[in-house]
């Protein structure tokens, strides 16, 4: 993938997450953990993933909830489904 | 006629007999397309079937074992690929195992604890994800009055449709925020093949105030109300279906 459609992708990606847990979409560095450092509940995760089946139109299997913990995650995951 | 489930899919889990074929061809007539679980009944489940096909329905039938948490995925997996949603669980399926507790076994305890309520979580955990994303679905878990008011020489089974109440009231609390809805339906004594060789029916059907047990479809008709945009305001409600045995 090239950089700079990784960079969109890096960056809608935080905007959608900031949208979802009402924060400023700079405290979503890559490696935040959205429950310890970004005060996510698990139920948020979740829309999270629905958002991003929505935009990219993925389907992400729901086992793989449990790996979506930063946003570095769910870039890797759309990425890993895109293809 | 009215088919307000048209383009809905129901699944309802111990479909072949009793109150579950009830629940199964009440969705039919009223335009859901419905796959139901059976775990024995082969022939009861395939006659079914071609009871539907008559119907000019939509249905399939799984051999599947809700105490399996990998095989209750596997018929949600089925019904999205066959039908392409999920609107409806109907958790039904059910056994029981009566005895006086001094004289339970162990393995009678849990088989029905099993099947009667991990078979609930497994298929609702099974299932509930799929709702939350679509941010709708609803939920219908067969309980029965033994569960509300307990039943002599049925401390497992009561034990088992108590703990759906728990589980259909605290799943209603977690996932309403998500348009998703669950209620319970407690019947009460019913004509199937479970209560066909009780004894005491006689004696029974005195403590009823209705003076008769019940028929599948009067519960099956709560469940599909239940089911419905009629009732899009309850949640986490019991509703017995008893003649008013538990009054």
């Amino acid at each position: 993938m090239p950089d700079t459609r990784k960079d969109n992708l890096e960056q809608e990606l935080r905007e959608i997450i900031a949208k979802i847990v009402e924060i400023e979409p700079e405290r979503i560095t890559l490696e935040a953990n959205f429950v310890e450092d970004l005060g996510m509940d698990s139920m948020m995760a979740l829309e999270i993933l629905a958002a991003m089946e929505k935009k990219y139109k993925i389907q992400v299997p729901e086992e793989k909830l449990n790996q979506l913990k930063t946003l570095k995650d769910a870039i890797k995951l759309t990425e890993d489904y895109l293809k | 006629m009215n088919k307000p489930f048209k383009d809905k899919v129901a699944i309802v889990t111990g479909g072949s007999r009793g109150i579950g074929r009830a629940i199964v061809l009440e969705f039919i007539r009223s335009g859901a397309k419905v796959v139901f679980t059976y775990l024995k009944s082969a022939d009861a489940a395939a006659k079914l079937l071609d009871e539907i096909k008559e119907m000019n329905g939509e249905a399939e039938a799984v051999a599947s074992d809700s105490r399996d948490y990998a095989k209750a995925r596997q018929v949600i997996e089925e019904t999205l690929k066959r039908f392409g949603r999920l609107d409806i669980l109907v958790n039904n399926a059910g056994i029981i195992k009566d005895k006086a507790l001094m004289m339970m076994e162990p393995s009678e305890w849990q088989e029905v604890i099993d099947t009667n309520l991990t078979g609930y979580f497994n298929m609702s955990r099974a299932s509930i994800v799929t709702m939350m994303k679509r941010r709708c679905g609803n939920i219908v878990n067969i309980s029965s009055v033994a569960g509300v008011v307990g039943m002599a020489r049925q401390a497992n089974y009561s034990s088992a449709k108590a703990g759906i109440i728990g589980l259909t009231k605290s799943l209603a609390k977690e996932v309403g925020p998500y348009n998703i809805r669950v209620n319970a339906v407690a019947p009460g004594y019913i004509e199937t093949d479970m209560t066909k060789d009780l004894k005491t029916k006689d004696n029974l059907t005195k403590l009823i105030p209705s003076g008769r047990f019940g028929h599948p479809e009067e519960v099956a008709k709560t469940v599909t109300f239940l089911a419905s945009d009629e009732a899009c305001y309850i949640t986490g409600q019991v509703i017995k279906v008893d003649g008013g045995l538990a009054i």
